[in-house]
């Protein structure tokens, strides 16, 4: 029980720095000083104080729909391990499930956009509902790799022990782990996929879903964009720590730096794609997957033999 | 004993022939009623006991044939059931807006129709093959081609009928010449007949015979184009029973063809291997068209093609699985296409309901002309908002529980090293299926249900009535509880595998029951989080000020309804890395980049199947070249036609004397 408490809390406190060291990274490269490290929680509690504003043209589902955003999203974290201890809740096919748990937050986000009647969201809905179907087939193909590695079952089993591996499948490990990094990329609407501090509409995806949401209903839905970051940050540094070194002290802060500096040198260096490049970038991590898993087999095979 | 069951049917289609026009309904309903119950109380007998044999009879054509119940008629009887007694109730209410406009004998007609097809689909899954199975089939195909002429008054509804019913009977010549093949192989046209079969002779070609003729009426691609047009025009308490019930038909015969190959591993591997290619493709090929439709009950058809694909696809997992010596994988796979066809039933139906709810208000089915409805249509909004998770196989619904299962089998296959490529092959597939199946059915639902309406007639619509509603509860409950209880639900599957594959059921007990009592736990804690959140939520905000205002429109502040996205614009992004899937007929002129101040333009897009115009176009024209030479010999010259009269008497003669004939 205390593992899987300690297990809740780190990956709560990775859900919740993630977004810091993205902005810290951003800050030096650009030679800032930047803001404080957990602004994004203030701006959160603030949001939290507010009052709202609600659409005259919504119904009843518009205001449901950041629950069930953020209540989907919280229960597929409630199953995700940090390397070796236990998650909170876990069961035979649960990989499944939280895929399944992040495409009804999905599903739940995009009907409220499409509710406001509004173009721009309706917009931002087809883009996320679109990036979202194709990138699917990327996440299954990375979590049936890590099946095939590991002996599946649930997560919880996936990460139970480090494995005595190849060094070959270690190169492989850390393909998937970039394949998940790059599933986040998607997920959470970053660049070079969409870009979150853009101020042109037109071009936004995961923000311009959320234009007509204001004070606690803003804030649900930072927190579920925090936990879902975290459940790849975590997925990926599990992935990594299959192969190098498996313990928790080591998988957690990797998470967080790992993903958050990548995330915020990206954003650094790279521009946003041009909208309709972005289909093609979700395919290449969809090959990518593919093709990752492909060797994984052939390696496996060459071992047994 | 034909007699009687003559003198029975007789009676009964006079029963509603002769009641008052606001009566056939119930009459019909009786009827359907009183079948539903005798076939649950036999499917559940066949559930506690064994087979249970009805009659016996001597058919003309195959020798003796029987009616009876085993565990795999009964789970199809138990479908058929529910959707039967949904269907005609829902259909009360739907069928009151026609009766001023069609006579009493075409309501009559329509009930028969509707009563006949229960009857049939009945039969179909309780016969043993052969005669009675095809006789079956037959009135089947004919009780719903009369079903779908309901509107006969339209155009396009008689042409799709008209295309459902030689599409029908070009199955039905698959299964005839399969039957007769099995027949003169093994003495006996019965399913139980195909083994020996199997055994005896070139397995392959019988199997792809039965498949093709099985796969018309599922719609497996290619065979898939007949639903999409069929849908459409028939009424839609008439399209629940067919896409929900009577296509799984063809799902029965395929698994009637796998239980018979159990014992030869090769064969159930190669048969393994052509279910599950032809439903991957099936699945993806009807769920991107699905997101391309901008009409609701083509979209919904589609969505059904995608459906048998998903179903196909567990079924190919569990024979392979079982060929490469998996239980495990086996009882996977077959459970969850199992229990898919029972949710596809239901959310189906629940789906085309709502459909008809929408279309008998506002006289169209076209999305781009509606939104806004779920202000007017409360309670069919949230039925429809029922079915869309459920279909989208979303937790915490039943649509997850079943594709979890044929998931868990190809994990399976995957970590244990059986059939790796095949596995992640179907994984790929499944994964890509699931997510655009939520982008054709955000698409439906946002764009009929939300948003602010497109057009006037929405303003206009009010809530159906309440028997309606009453019908489209039946499904959604068992939708409910499939979702949340699967554990319970799961039992009664597990016994149809275990009949169907030979492996003991409590493999698949030991292995599901902890994972889906889980599952149950995690969807009332979904629940209980998703209310918990709102009601904080509420609680917070009323302190707050909360206001209402105009949808924000990131400045702009003419904003009007015509400015929302609609249904071709949310799709556009799919179309275009699929364009190659469609070919598209346009009607109008859409807007040109020199156009500064475009004036009013009328611009019309339709996407049809490719496969439409490379099945239907080449032999019409062929059809027609041949016509035209064959007509040249029409000259209306009677002289002429004497002289090919004795062209053709010599030509018999000369070719007796020579010995050809």
């Amino acid at each position: 029980m205390l593992i899987k408490l300690l297990n809740t809390l780190l990956m709560i406190a990775v859900a919740i720095s993630i977004t810091g060291v993205i902005n810290r990274t951003r800050a030096v490269w650009a030679g800032r000083k930047g803001i404080r490290f957990f602004q994004h929680i203030y701006n959160v509690e603030l949001q939290m104080r507010k009052g709202a504003v609600y659409s005259t043209t919504t119904s009843i589902l518009f205001r449901i729909a950041p629950c069930v955003y953020l209540g989907a999203a919280l229960l597929a974290f409630l199953f995700i391990p940090v390397a070796d201890l236990e998650p909170l809740l876990s069961f035979h096919g649960d990989i499944i499930l939280v895929a399944y748990l992040l495409a009804l937050s999905r599903t739940a986000l995009i009907l409220a956009a499409l509710d406001t009647g509004s173009s721009f969201e309706g917009m931002g809905a087809a883009r996320e509902a679109l990036y979202g179907a194709l990138v699917e087939p990327a996440l299954m193909m990375g979590m049936a790799t890590l099946a095939l590695f590991c002996g599946y079952s649930s997560f919880a089993e996936i990460f139970s022990m480090a494995r005595d591996l190849d060094m070959n499948l270690t190169v492989v490990l850390v393909l998937v782990a970039y394949v998940f990094v790059v599933i986040m990329f998607v997920e959470a609407g970053r660049v070079p996929v969409d870009d979150p501090r853009t101020h042109l509409e037109l071009t936004m995806i995961h923000e311009v879903m959320c234009l007509d949401y204001s004070g606690i209903d803003m804030a649900m839905i930072h927190i579920a964009g925090w936990l879902k970051n975290s459940i790849f940050a975590i997925i990926a540094a599990n992935a990594i720590s299959v192969a190098f070194c498996f313990h928790w002290w080591f998988a957690a802060p990797l998470a967080v730096l790992g993903t958050g500096i990548a995330i915020g040198v990206v954003e650094s260096f790279r521009a946003r794609n041009k909208l309709s490049r972005n289909t093609t970038f979700i395919l290449t991590i969809v090959a990518m997957s593919a093709l990752v898993l492909l060797t994984g087999f052939l390696l496996i095979q060459n071992i047994e033999i | 004993m034909y007699l009687y069951a003559l003198l029975v049917t007789v009676l009964l289609i006079a029963a509603i022939y002769l009641a008052p026009l606001r009566s056939k309904v119930w009459v019909a309903t009786g009827i359907v009623s009183l079948a539903a119950c005798s076939a649950i109380a036999l499917a559940v007998m066949a559930f506690l006991g064994g087979d249970v044999a009805i009659a016996t009879f001597i058919t003309p054509l195959f020798g003796a044939e029987h009616l009876s119940v085993d565990k795999l008629s009964s789970l199809f009887l138990l479908i058929i059931s529910v959707a039967a007694v949904a269907t005609t109730l829902y259909s009360k209410g739907y069928v009151e807006g026609y009766l001023k406009r069609f006579s009493p004998a075409h309501i009559s007609l329509h009930y028969t129709a509707l009563v006949l097809l229960v009857v049939s689909m009945m039969l179909v899954v309780m016969s043993s093959g052969g005669f009675s199975f095809l006789f079956s089939w037959e009135l089947m195909t004919i009780a719903s081609f009369i079903l779908i002429l309901f509107e006969a008054d339209r155009q396009e509804t008689r042409r799709a009928a008209l295309n459902y019913l030689v599409m029908m009977h070009i199955g039905f010549m698959f299964l005839v010449a399969g039957f007769a093949l099995l027949y003169s192989t093994t003495g006996s046209a019965n399913f139980s007949a195909i083994e020996g079969y199997f055994k005896w002779a070139a397995p392959m070609p019988l199997f792809l015979i039965l498949f093709a003729g099985f796969g018309m009426k599922a719609g497996i691609f290619p065979m898939h184009i007949w639903l999409p047009e069929a849908h459409p025009a028939a009424p839609s308490h008439v399209s629940a029973i067919m896409s929900g019930v009577m296509i799984k038909t063809g799902i029965y015969g395929i698994i009637r063809l796998m239980q018979a190959i159990d014992h030869n591993i090769d064969l159930l591997y190669a048969i393994g291997l052509v279910i599950l290619l032809s439903g991957i493709i099936t699945g993806l090929w009807g769920v991107i068209l699905a997101a391309m439709q901008n009409d609701i009950k083509r979209l919904l058809a589609y969505s059904s093609i995608e459906n048998i694909g998903v179903i196909l696809i567990g079924l190919g997992v569990a024979a392979v699985g079982h060929a490469a010596g998996s239980n495990l994988i086996g009882m996977c796979g077959i459970c969850g296409a199992l229990l898919h066809t029972v949710n596809h039933s239901l959310f189906k139906s629940l789906l085309f309901f709502s459909a008809g709810n929408i279309y008998s208000k506002l006289h169209t089915t076209a999305m781009n002309q509606m939104g806004g409805l779920a202000k007017h249509m409360p309670v069919t909004a949230m039925l429809m908002l029922f079915a869309t998770v459920a279909i989208c196989a979303l937790p915490p619904l039943n649509g997850f529980v079943s594709e979890l299962l044929i998931y868990i089998g190809m994990f399976n296959g995957v970590s244990d090293g059986h059939e790796v490529l095949y596995a992640v092959g179907a994984i790929i597939a499944l994964s890509l299926i699931g997510g655009i199946v939520v982008l054709a059915f955000t698409k439906l639902y946002g764009v009929v249900m939300l948003g602010s309406p497109r057009s006037t007639h929405v303003a206009e619509s009010s809530e159906v009535d309440n028997l309606r509603i009453a019908a489209m509860a039946i499904p959604a409950m068992f939708v409910l509880f499939i979702g949340l209880l699967p554990q319970i639900a799961i039992r009664p599957v597990t016994i149809v595998a275990e009949a169907i594959t030979g492996a003991d059921h409590y493999i698949a007990i030991n292995h599901f029951e902890p994972t889906l009592t889980t599952l149950s736990y995690v969807g009332f804690a979904l629940i209980a989080i998703i209310v918990a959140l709102y009601l904080l939520k509420r609680r917070a905000q009323r302190t707050r000020e909360v206001e209402s205002g105009p949808t924000w429109g990131c400045g702009f502040t003419a904003l009007n309804t015509r400015m929302q996205y609609t249904g071709e614009s949310y799709s556009e992004g799919l179309e275009n890395i699929a364009k190659s899937l469609m070919k598209d007929t346009v009607d109008g002129r859409s807007v040109e980049k020199s156009e500064i101040f475009p004036a009013a333009h009328n611009y019309r897009v339709r996407h049809k199947d490719k496969i439409d115009s490379l099945l239907g176009g080449w032999w019409v024209v062929l059809m027609y070249r041949i016509n035209l030479n064959v007509m040249r010999l029409r000259t209306g010259h009677v002289n002429k036609y004497i002289t090919f009269a004795l062209v053709f008497l010599v030509a018999v003669l000369v070719l007796t004397i020579v010995g050809i004939l």
